[in-house]
């Protein structure tokens, strides 16, 4: 029956959605929270501005007074760090696509199902899309609850798009690792090949930012964190550009995770 | 018996293993038919290629050469239609191990598109089997029943089952071969591989011999059971002379001759006269003639000179 692997996937796993929501809603009123007026965050501005821009640059920051404003500390507090955090939830939903299954066995009795490969891998997909996208919007709550606890104002739009745009990134991050998956027969292999991209493109991203001009710099076209940019978003919002291009490149992936699976054997 | 379109076919299925370091040859032109309606046992030791030819089927891996149909149809090309009329029990059936054994009943059903579980709580109870015990919970045995509930539960058409009586309890093993019964008088088909050689006696129709990837023989079981050799045991009213030992050993077709006091053993294969011409000079108290066990068969398939094995015209006869 068609959407039942989506269904089954929800059904078991809705759970992971309110813990990693809550989670990350706990992070996001913590940063509220942390600083509980504008004067603070000035001193947290000047404590900033002492250090290298280099290194500023290298965790997004492109002007430490920018640290002064409280999107601009949320954006390096909290956006900067969730997408780290939401990395890890996408390798581990990432390899339950097939990956997990796969190593258990599990899949031969799935695959002996009268259902199409394809089929497995889309659904499933979009099971932990869903429940990926059900994170971020529980850790949206966090922060909309933080604010309600804090002096500090931001523009609820702006929160919003902020965290809306963690969604493209992440979808990403489960499809390049249902795509290992799909490559590779075994899970270890899988799972490494995935954190190998994802830390790589975060260290390309992250050096580059530190180094203009040099060879990272010159790189980080090809790290997909170079085209999150949360600070960017907060401050004039959703860079339409860098979202087609990250669901572009997911959609690549997982049409390619289809074509891998459906080509080579299971389990051997 | 009049033959009509065999359920699986295979036509020099071949499937090769390569890693960097070597390649493994684990199934080599397999050419196989199996009827509607009968119960087929395909034997052999692990490694010998049985788990391999039922992931072919399966579509769960692709050929390297050669090609297998199911009801007619490419098992890789028709995979989908295919699955919708199979029931598969894995050889190692692994299941989600936090849902309980209805849970996981459900889902396939679901997939499977199936309203009714009427018949999967039938099967249930008749394995006295617990569906409200999570998978993780379950023993070796009932994961096993679990697995035939699955395959079972929507009444296919032909049941593919790897060593489907592994970790099954005595008492469950004849139910399970009770129900195989039922299944082959409803004139549906079944596929099992084996090597509890009891089971597939008690069962099988016909059984196909696999040794090192390749198919050895395919005989019916009865037929199996009167193939070639027996076993002599005669006892005389004085000792056996020692000398007969040579002497008998000397004619074709005897083999394997033991003497114990009065007693004599022999394992004959063809005709009887020359072996009675050759102990005419005793008085025969008692003959007896026992048929080989299905276990003595296979083993004689897997000698070491491999003179039984290399029958190829037979595995063409009844293939």
């Amino acid at each position: 029956m068609a959407g039942e692997f989506f269904k089954e996937t929800v059904r078991r796993c809705w759970r992971q959605a309110v813990y990693w929501g809550v989670g990350m809603g706990l992070l996001g009123l913590y940063i509220m929270v942390v600083i509980r007026d504008v004067d603070m965050l000035k001193q947290y501005a000047e404590l900033m501005a002492t250090m290298p821009p280099a290194l500023l640059q290298a965790f997004g920051i492109a002007d430490a007074a920018a640290m002064a404003t409280p999107e601009g500390f949320i954006s390096f507090g909290f956006y900067g760090y969730a997408l780290l955090i939401l990395a890890v939830f996408a390798v581990m939903m990432g390899m339950s696509v097939t990956a997990n299954e796969e190593d258990d066995g599990v899949l031969d009795v799935v695959l002996s199902l009268p259902v199409p490969r394809w089929r497995v891998v889309v659904e499933k997909f979009l099971a932990f899309a869903l429940i990926g996208a059900a994170i971020t919007v529980i850790a949206f709550g966090g922060l909309l609850l933080g604010m309600q606890m804090s002096e500090l104002r931001v523009e609820v739009g702006r929160l919003a798009l902020s965290t809306l745009n963690m969604v493209p990134p992440l979808l990403l991050m489960i499809a390049l690792t249902v795509f290992c998956g799909a490559i590779f027969r075994r899970r270890t292999t899988a799972l490494a090949a995935a954190a190998v991209v994802i830390v790589a493109s975060y260290f390309i991203n992250f050096l580059g930012a530190a180094a203009a001009g040099s060879l990272a710099d010159s790189l980080r076209a090809v790290s997909f964190f170079a085209y999150y940019d949360s600070e960017s978003v907060m401050r004039s919002g959703l860079n339409a550009g860098n979202i087609a291009l990250l669901l572009a490149a997911t959609a690549a992936l997982v049409a390619g995770s289809v074509w891998a699976f459906q080509r080579r054997d299971i389990g051997v | 018996m009049v033959q009509s379109d065999p359920i699986i076919q295979t036509e020099n299925l071949t499937k090769v293993y390569t890693s960097r370091r070597s390649q493994t040859r684990a199934l080599d032109r397999l050419n196989l038919s199996v009827q509607p309606g009968e119960i087929f046992g395909y034997l052999g030791p692990n490694g010998a290629g049985k788990t391999t030819t039922i992931r072919l089927l399966l579509d769960l891996i692709r050929p390297t050469a050669g090609r297998a149909r199911i009801f007619g149809l490419d098992a890789q090309a028709h995979a989908v239609e295919i699955h919708r009329r199979v029931g598969f029990l894995p050889g190692e059936l692994s299941l989600w191990r936090s849902l309980t054994g209805l849970q996981v009943i459900r889902h396939i059903a679901n997939v499977r598109g199936m309203r009714d579980l009427r018949c999967a709580h039938q099967l249930a109870e008749r394995l006295q089997l617990d569906l409200s015990k999570r998978v993780r919970d379950y023993s070796s045995g009932n994961r096993r029943k679990l697995g035939l509930v699955i395959a079972m539960m929507h009444e296919p058409e032909l049941l593919i089952l790897d060593e489907p009586t592994n970790g099954l309890d005595p008492l469950m093993q004849q139910e399970f071969n009770q129900m195989m019964r039922e299944v082959r008088a409803e004139g549906r088909t079944v596929f099992l591989s084996s090597h509890v050689l009891g089971e597939v006696q008690a069962i099988c129709d016909r059984v196909g011999i696999l040794r090192e990837g390749e198919l050895r023989a395919v005989e019916r079981v009865e037929r199996l059971t009167h193939v070639d050799f027996r076993w002599v045991e005669m006892r005389f009213r004085e000792d056996v002379p020692a000398a007969w030992r040579e002497r008998l050993g000397d004619i074709s077709g005897v083999s394997e001759v033991s003497i114990d006091g009065t007693t004599l053993r022999v394992r004959l294969q063809g005709d009887f006269d020359p072996l009675l011409r050759a102990v005419s000079g005793g008085y025969i108290r008692d003959l007896r003639v026992k048929e080989p066990t299905l276990e003595e068969i296979f083993l004689t398939f897997y000698d070491g000179d491999g003179k039984r094995a290399a029958q190829p015209e037979r595995v063409k006869e009844l293939a």
